[in-house]
């Protein structure tokens, strides 16, 4: 054996290693250093995203919905370094509400009305007229749209039980209702590639199903850091790849440095099932084997009650379990045992050598 | 906000009107107020941003007084000053001419203060009175503030509290639960004036330490502290601990109570004769008796417990329970006096001041006035001690590594001044702000080149190993060190065998109960990520609650007991005798039959190899 195999033949993991115990606790310990903290990166029409120790809980634990989800689009060769033709998907990207197109508006619970008045610069903007806004509104359920000149809107309350409650909850969703660009989409940037120049646009907030409709994106190249809903569209290995890059970059903004192998192992058993497990209690922790190992964990009653119910056998495998017992723990050193019988021992017999006999062998 | 509204004035947080110019009407109040027309406990302040005028005369305002300066002069004139001087006037004199007011911290937003007259300005508005009273007596007890990192102090304060010195000096009379009493207490050889006239040296809390900033072959590492040992053999350092037992005659129901007295043979619970030795006729130690952890101060007898269970020859006599008081563990001393005293209900009460010495040992802390602490880690004896051409031989080596990081130039300035003061044979002044940083260094620096030193403290020093010069000269001075509380003697804390908690079979905690310490989990995980096993099984098993004798039956699965009578292994709960023995923790056993009081029954299964 030469050096580099020699070399390479030492990062061998060898049986009985505690493979979990160690990527916990190279994920754990970078993580005391991480600063608890909300990363705001500077600038104008820059998006807000949760970094750090929240992010991380956020990712490890498999939350539904994140705190900051952002997607980033890429497009096609054709119009990947055009810019108008860029920035003309991206003013269609940013959903706008009827509220954000509004210059003032008035309730009037006594009548039931919501009278409010156009904002004429905003609505050029966007290429909308009041001739479309009323279409749309007039669809609403039990509200009756009329105008007044053409920027006043007048709004009637139709529907059962006149009670304040009931009108507002009508007109809040009247006025956060989208008329225009994709619905989940709070902001859009658009962003340079260094390398290749062409044109790419981030997200605050996602809606994949909605953005690989749209023509010129490139649906093979977008990156969407909401595991949920990358599951729902490209499958379980495109999650587990994701979490697994959100993870690596956290980490790797705060300046540390953990071996994928680590990560790796973390997010391979979390998605393996098809599913994606947080490592909490509902999700990894909650599904050991053992019943002492569980007990151990949370909810100590609650699990042997179950257990008891159910009749479950423990069969002393794993760790936690066997170290509330004082046995010998499965891993590492404990894991060597002698491969003979007991009975096989008893059928060997001590032969017995004599001096002269051994040298003609 | 546009100009034309009107400027709201509140009074206590309330509306009571408003006016057109607010900041006119605000110098109109403050005109007034220093003529004496209007009283001078209010204050008035006018906030723009607001455009509204706030009047406090409340109660409860941390007020502090300053001197008005008008049109770039100070009101205090050179003329005031002398008459001053010569007791003419007074402060008060001062208050009532608006020379000086007093402002709250809402009026002190707006002023321009001056820190000496020298910075007076065309803008300024007031002077301090002096440097000083920016800061509260506290800080002001501390020297050279002005050269050190301000957030050192806020911890630094914490020294004094913790340190060893003349706490009261009724301490013969006193009976406190614990104290220390520094032997050789000094006044530090650099205060400032709030120390003078706080009347701290009548209490001074530590002593003048001769240091070298050096090393000493590696053992000052960190914040390590190399002592001389005929220093600490001449009391450096050197302390009394007092400790204060006390207990008391109780009384009971049905006219029965406790009695002091040396507990007769026939008693409950007796320890034997020659644990009462120490004790005098009335059951109580006597003074200036050395006394060791586990014997007895005070001997004392109560009634039993419980009722005496009734005889066939009525009730029986009653036999008291020994309840004698015994020296906790770890301590050891002389009795130093004995108090003894009723309290109302004619009780009997003793107390009984447990004398102890504490000499400076290696694992001791003391801090400087500087927020400079550190550990003992060496007694060096003096001959291996670096030393000076004039053969002096420092108390204490300090690390150099220290100063670079914290930034307390305090702590060289006062190392250099209290030399200079040693040699001058005065007490100097270290007062913040009270002189500059070059003319002390002058001042120090004159006082030490007439008695023939070097000006800036360094010194050539010989190692006392070799006999050598040290290729480079060395910094000594003398600085004001604490003894702290923090001592090993009354911290250290070991343990191979000793009590195990009754519950659970696992070693007990705490040093009073001669405890272990703690393999805490994450440190289990560390050997579970290690793979050592063994070593695990050792620390969570073999050195805690390994119970040996676990018999479970191979039927039921139940756990059963040994009968030693019959000589046979019984099974409560099938009758059989079909029972292996097994090796588990306790722990384990006992939270098998906690799932039994929950109406589950765990069965072990047992199969062999």
């Amino acid at each position: 054996m030469n050096d580099d195999e020699n070399k390479k033949n030492s990062y061998n993991v060898v049986p009985g290693e505690p493979v979990g115990v160690i990527a916990a606790q190279s994920l754990g310990e970078p993580s005391t250093q991480m600063m608890l903290r909300v990363f705001h990166s500077a600038g104008i029409g820059s998006i807000i995203t949760t970094r750090g120790i929240p992010r991380v809980m956020e990712l490890v634990d498999a939350r539904k919905t994140p705190s900051s989800p952002s997607t980033t689009i890429r497009f096609n060769e054709a119009i990947k370094k055009d810019y108008e033709q860029v920035r003309k998907i991206w003013k269609s990207l940013e959903e706008i509400t009827l509220m954000y197109v509004i210059k003032d508006f008035e309730e009037n619970f006594r009548a039931g009305t919501l009278t409010f008045i156009l904002d004429k610069e905003k609505l050029e903007y966007y290429e909308l007229t009041p001739k479309k806004i009323f279409t749309k509104i007039s669809k609403m359920e039990s509200l009756e749209a009329s105008t007044e000149g053409e920027y006043k809107f007048i709004i009637k309350y139709r529907g059962k039980g006149k009670t304040i409650y009931n009108m507002r909850v009508a007109f809040n969703r009247l006025l956060s209702s989208v008329l225009f660009g994709v619905p989940g989409i709070k902001k859009a940037t658009i962003h340079q590639d260094e390398k290749d120049k062409s044109f790419y646009i981030i997200t605050a907030g996602s809606n994949l199903e909605e953005l690989m409709k749209i023509e010129g994106v490139d649906k093979w190249n977008i990156y969407c850091n909401d595991p949920f809903e990358v599951l729902e569209h490209y499958g379980i290995e495109a999650t587990r790849n994701i979490i697994a890059n959100e993870l690596i970059d956290i980490i790797e903004e705060e300046g540390l440095t953990v071996n994928f192998r680590h990560i790796g192992l973390i997010v391979d058993t979390m998605s393996h099932s098809g599913k994606i497990k947080g490592v909490g209690r509902h999700g990894i922790a909650g599904e050991k084997e053992s019943v002492f190992a569980r007990a151990a964990y949370e909810e100590t009653v609650k699990h042997f009650i179950n257990a008891c119910v159910f009749g479950e056998k423990d069969f002393l495998k794993g760790v936690a379990e066997n170290i509330l017992l004082g046995k010998q723990v499965n891993v590492g050193t404990g894991i060597v045992t002698i491969g003979i019988k007991n009975e096989d021992l008893k059928k060997i017999k001590p032969v017995e050598i004599e001096q002269g006999k051994k040298k003609e062998e | 906000m546009s100009n034309k509204e009107k400027c709201l004035i509140f009074l206590d947080g309330r509306i009571i009107g408003s006016v057109e110019d607010g900041k006119s009407f605000v110098e109109e109040v403050k005109k007034n107020r220093r003529l004496g027309i209007l009283p001078g406990e209010i204050n008035v302040i006018y906030i723009k941003k607001l455009n509204e005028v706030h009047i406090n005369a409340d109660r409860g305002r941390a007020r502090k007084p300053y001197i008005i300066v008008e049109n770039g002069k100070s009101k205090l004139t050179p003329e005031l000053k002398q008459k001053l001087k010569n007791n003419e006037i007074d402060f008060n004199y001062l208050l009532r001419r608006g020379i000086i007011e007093y402002l709250d911290a809402e009026e002190e937003e707006n002023i321009f203060a001056a820190l000496d007259e020298d910075s007076i300005t065309e803008n300024t508005t007031h002077l301090e009175i002096d440097p000083v009273a920016m800061f509260g007596f506290t800080f002001n007890t501390m020297i050279f503030q002005d050269f050190n990192q301000s957030g050192r102090y806020a911890l630094s304060a914490n020294f004094t509290k913790q340190a060893q010195g003349l706490y009261v000096t009724n301490f013969n009379k006193r009976y406190d639960t614990r104290a220390f009493l520094l032997y050789y207490p000094q006044i530090p050889l650099v205060n400032s004036i709030a120390y003078r006239s706080l009347k701290m040296e009548k209490h001074a809390s530590g002593q003048n330490f001769i240091v070298a900033i050096s090393t000493y072959y590696g053992f000052n590492m960190k914040d390590a502290l190399i002592l001389n040992r005929a220093a600490v053999d001449r009391g450096l350092g050197r302390s009394i601990f007092y400790k204060t037992y006390s207990n008391e005659e109780r009384r009971y129901a049905g006219r029965q109570q406790d009695k002091f007295i040396i507990p007769p043979a026939t008693s409950e619970n007796y320890l034997g004769e020659h644990m009462y030795t120490k004790l005098g006729e009335d059951g109580i130690v006597e003074p200036e008796v050395d006394v060791k952890e586990g014997e007895v101060i005070v001997g004392k007898i109560s009634p039993p417990r419980f009722l005496e269970e009734q005889t066939t020859f009525g009730i029986g006599a009653e036999r008291m329970r020994d309840n004698s008081m015994t020296l906790k563990t770890g301590e050891e001393g002389v009795v130093d006096n004995v108090m003894i005293s009723e309290v109302t209900g004619a009780t009997k009460i003793v107390k009984i001041r447990i004398r102890g010495n504490k000499i400076p040992e290696v694992g001791d802390k003391f801090g400087s006035r500087n927020f400079q602490k550190g550990v003992v880690t060496l007694i060096v004896p003096p001959e291996e001690m670096p030393f000076t051409k004039d053969g002096i031989v420092p108390d204490m080596l300090l690390t150099p590594l220290s100063l670079p990081s914290r930034m307390t130039f305090g702590y060289i300035l006062e190392m250099l001044t209290a030399k200079a003061a040693a040699l001058d044979g005065k007490i100097m002044d270290g007062t913040m702000f009270s002189k500059k940083g070059k003319e002390r260094i002058d001042e120090c620096g004159t006082i030490l080149e007439q008695h023939g030193f070097e000006k800036f403290g360094n010194e050539e020093l010989y190692d006392g190993r070799t006999g050598n010069a040290y290729k480079s000269q060395i910094f000594t001075g003398i600085a004001y060190f604490n003894r702290l509380y923090h001592m090993v003697s009354t911290k250290l804390q070991v343990r191979s065998r000793g009590p195990v908690q009754i519950l659970t079979r696992q070693p007990t905690e705490g040093k009073q109960k001669k405890g272990g310490i703690r393999f805490e989990e994450m440190g289990r995980d560390a050997l579970v990520g290690y793979g050592a096993s063994m070593v695990l099984k050792d620390r969570l098993l073999e050195q805690s609650d390994k119970a040996e004798n676990i018999w479970v039956c191979k039927d039921c699965g139940d756990i059963g007991y040994y009968d030693y009578v019959k000589n046979v292994a019984v099974c409560p709960m099938c009758s059989g005798n079909n029972l292996e023995k097994l090796e588990i923790s306790y722990a384990f056993k006992l939270l098998l039959d906690e799932i039994k009081s929950m109406h589950i029954f765990p069965r072990i299964k047992l199969k062999s190899e």
